[in-house]
């Protein structure tokens, strides 16, 4: 199975009032799910956003497969609603307003339409896959941490994304749960047939998610210590 | 400090202390109709000079309200008012010393127009061209230059034909500033106060009342300062106060 | 007291439209300038907000400059449309719509930026363009924030007086709203109408004053 490569290039200057960040990388990812690891501070979440559509200046190159998203030299700066990745946010950013089946529905449902009858399947199919189907009616606060990481992840990959972008979404859970849920992740993600970016801190993220690492820090891409753990197939 | 310099600082102390108290009881509150602004400014000013000591403040507005601020216990020691309507109303309420009361001056009910407007309307009936879409006077029930219009527009039958086309003013002075900013057509003021504004608007038509327009002024009845009081009204009727209110245009009552 | 419905009805009919006005410009702004910064955006708040600082009378003023029969725009409105705003109650909207807009603008505003961005954001991940994050995002989760803020402005709209009595006027059954009918029934020494209608006006704005707290408690 081929897996398109991801392909990134940016140059960014965040300036805040204390301090200005220069951010500089250049990365090829070819595994089905590569980690990008760095200390906090290093930039890693500015480069999901990046590649997520989510920051205006950047600029630099940014392809999927043979996909363009970003080529600053061609003038090229797609919108993130144009850029078919899914993104799961560190806390998840599930709408608490919404139910669990109006997350999923999200992506698929545009303003004053409809959905058609094989997004409905579709959105049943993701329910049953992410064992919500209990679930499905009930808001984000009612869920719990684990409950609410299948909801992000099969809402991100409801729109059928041709890149998937997990910034931290581990971090935010305390100690033991995010063992267990960890496992619970890995396990979802072997099934999912999406090319993985997972952005994280935490050397035993790597070891558990990701196939191929590379690592960040203050804004450049650096040698790693860690080697990938090797996976079958 | 040295002893005679804190001395000396307490003693001017005291001194203008004193001296203020000793101001205020020259001081007076005069509650006039806003037609007489200009006039009454002037005369105020003159009979400071004539009576040295003497410190007058007026409050000018339309005279229906002036006197529901008497009622309220406004600490006013003079009231003049632009018609003997409030004034009766006054001395029904026995807000003021009846003997005091008298008329000082005279005034006409003129109508004015923008000085822009190319339409002079020649008679009150004018009036009702559709030109005229917005004519301003004051509120009748407070201000007595609308009681006045609403007289003579009355007298001339045209009451229902305008009806619907009266901007009030809440004094005679808005009115004026009405017309003068060009926001109404036409409206009824004194000639006292068009003369105020001679560039901005021009009278086309004298108003003869059946109510004559004159001015009455009397005495507060709780004035704590009653010979200044009659010192000023005095002072009105002499020669030198007739001859500022006849520059400004007002007439002998 | 049938004097009282008249000015009650008018009231209402202005305070209305001018809290509707208020409020679509209020939220589309407080959105705007909640989003990010940009050059100029202290600026513009502070100028949203001088209605709420500036004396009514001085608003009243800037109000004719614009609007008069002879003002900037009000000449030509006059000229070539044939449209007068002084002494109309559209004049009235005009003015309660003014001073209103800084409560609506405030609390949209303040609402908006509690909203966390990464909603927005995994929004627009999910293909929805601004509009569409405004109106099934931003918008929802903010509203507790803006109803009070509208309701603010509504309990504004309706007291209205300084600017009101300068651009609209006092003319009965016209632009005589509540609170320049208590100011002349004052004037008039009529003192039994007068309190009536403050009566009528306290207890509209107190039940808005009630209503918006609980609105704004009810969040936490």
């Amino acid at each position: 199975m081929h897996t398109p490569s991801l392909d990134v290039q940016l140059q960014l200057t965040l300036r805040s009032p204390d301090r200005s960040f220069e951010l500089d990388v250049d990365f090829t990812a070819t595994a089905q799910r590569t980690s990008l690891i760095g200390p906090s501070g290093s930039g890693k979440s500015t480069v999901l956003q990046a590649i997520a559509g989510l920051l205006p200046s950047v600029r630099g190159r940014v392809r999927v497969g043979d996909q363009t998203l970003l080529d600053s030299s061609l003038g090229i700066h797609l919108p993130a609603r144009e850029r078919q990745v899914g993104v799961v946010f560190q806390d998840y950013a599930l709408f608490p307003h919404m139910t669990v089946e109006q997350n999923l529905q999200f992506g698929l449902r545009r303003l004053g339409q409809r959905m058609t009858a094989e997004q409905a399947r579709r959105v049943d199919a993701l329910i049953e896959q992410f064992d919500l189907v209990s679930l499905r009616s009930g808001l984000p606060r009612n869920l719990s941490g684990g409950q609410r990481q299948r909801v992000a992840l099969a809402r991100a990959l409801a729109t059928e994304p041709r890149l998937l972008l997990l910034d931290e979404p581990l971090s935010a859970l305390d100690s033991p749960l995010r063992k267990r849920l960890r496992r619970e992740l890995a396990e979802m993600l072997e099934r999912v047939n999406v090319p993985a970016l997972l952005v994280t801190h935490d050397p035993q993220d790597v070891e558990a998610l990701a196939q191929e690492v590379i690592c960040i820090d203050d804004g450049r891409i650096v040698d790693c210590d860690l080697s990938p753990r090797p996976f079958a197939g | 400090m040295k002893i005679s310099q804190r001395l000396r600082s307490v003693a001017l102390v005291a001194t203008l202390w004193v001296g203020s108290a000793a101001c205020h009881a020259q001081e007076l509150v005069v509650s006039a109709a806003a037609s007489l602004t200009n006039a009454f400014q002037a005369a105020g000013k003159a009979f400071e000079q004539a009576r040295p000591g003497a410190k007058v403040t007026f409050n000018f507005a339309a005279s229906g309200p002036l006197l529901a601020q008497i009622q309220q216990g406004a600490p006013v020691d003079v009231f003049a008012s632009a018609d003997q309507e409030t004034m009766n109303r006054a001395a029904n309420a026995n807000l003021i010393a009846p003997a005091t009361r008298v008329d000082f001056a005279a005034n006409t009910l003129v109508l004015i127009v923008p000085a822009a407007s190319t339409q002079a309307p020649k008679q009150l009936s004018d009036l009702t061209n559709p030109l005229f879409q917005r004519v301003s006077t004051g509120t009748p029930a407070t201000v007595p230059v609308g009681r006045y219009t609403m007289e003579a527009i009355d007298k001339a039958g045209l009451t229902a034909s305008l009806q619907s086309r009266w901007i009030y003013g809440e004094s005679v002075r808005q009115v004026l500033n009405y017309v003068a900013r060009g926001e109404v057509d036409a409206g009824f003021v004194y000639r006292t106060d068009a003369l105020i504004e001679p560039e901005k608007t021009r009278i086309v038509l004298t108003i003869p009342t059946t109510t004559p327009v004159t001015y009455p002024i009397a005495q507060i009845a709780s004035s704590k300062h009653a010979a200044l009081a009659g010192e000023f009204m005095a002072f009105v009727r002499s020669a030198p106060g007739q001859e500022i209110l006849q520059r400004y245009g007002f007439s002998k009552p | 007291m049938p004097t009282l419905f008249v000015p009650l009805w008018l009231t209402l009919k202005v305070a209305l439209l001018a809290t509707l006005i208020a409020s679509t410009v209020g939220v589309a702004l407080g959105w705007w300038l909640a989003r990010r910064p940009f050059p100029g955006r202290s600026i513009v708040d502070s100028l949203l907000m001088l209605p709420m600082v500036l004396p009514p009378t001085v608003i009243g003023y800037y109000l004719i400059v614009l609007i008069g029969r002879n003002g900037i725009f009000g000449q030509y409105l006059d000229r070539w449309f044939g449209i007068n705003l002084i002494f109309t109650w559209q004049g009235a909207v005009i003015a309660a719509s003014v001073v209103s807009l800084p409560l609506v603008y405030k609390g949209a505003r303040a609402a908006f930026e509690e909203v966390d961005g990464r909603f927005a954001n995994a929004a627009r991940t999910l293909g929805a363009g601004e509009l569409e994050v405004f109106l099934r995002v931003s918008l929802p989760l903010a509203i507790r924030g803006i109803a009070a803020g509208v309701m603010l402005a509504f309990a504004r709209a309706m007291g209205e007086f300084g600017a009101t009595l300068m651009i609209a006027g006092n003319l009965p059954g016209k632009t005589q709203t509540l609170s320049i009918a208590v100011y002349e029934a004052v004037q008039a020494g009529n003192d039994n109408q007068a309190l009536w209608l403050t009566l009528v006006i306290s207890s509209v704005c107190i039940g808005v004053l009630v209503a918006s707290g609980r609105l704004l408690q009810a969040r936490h």
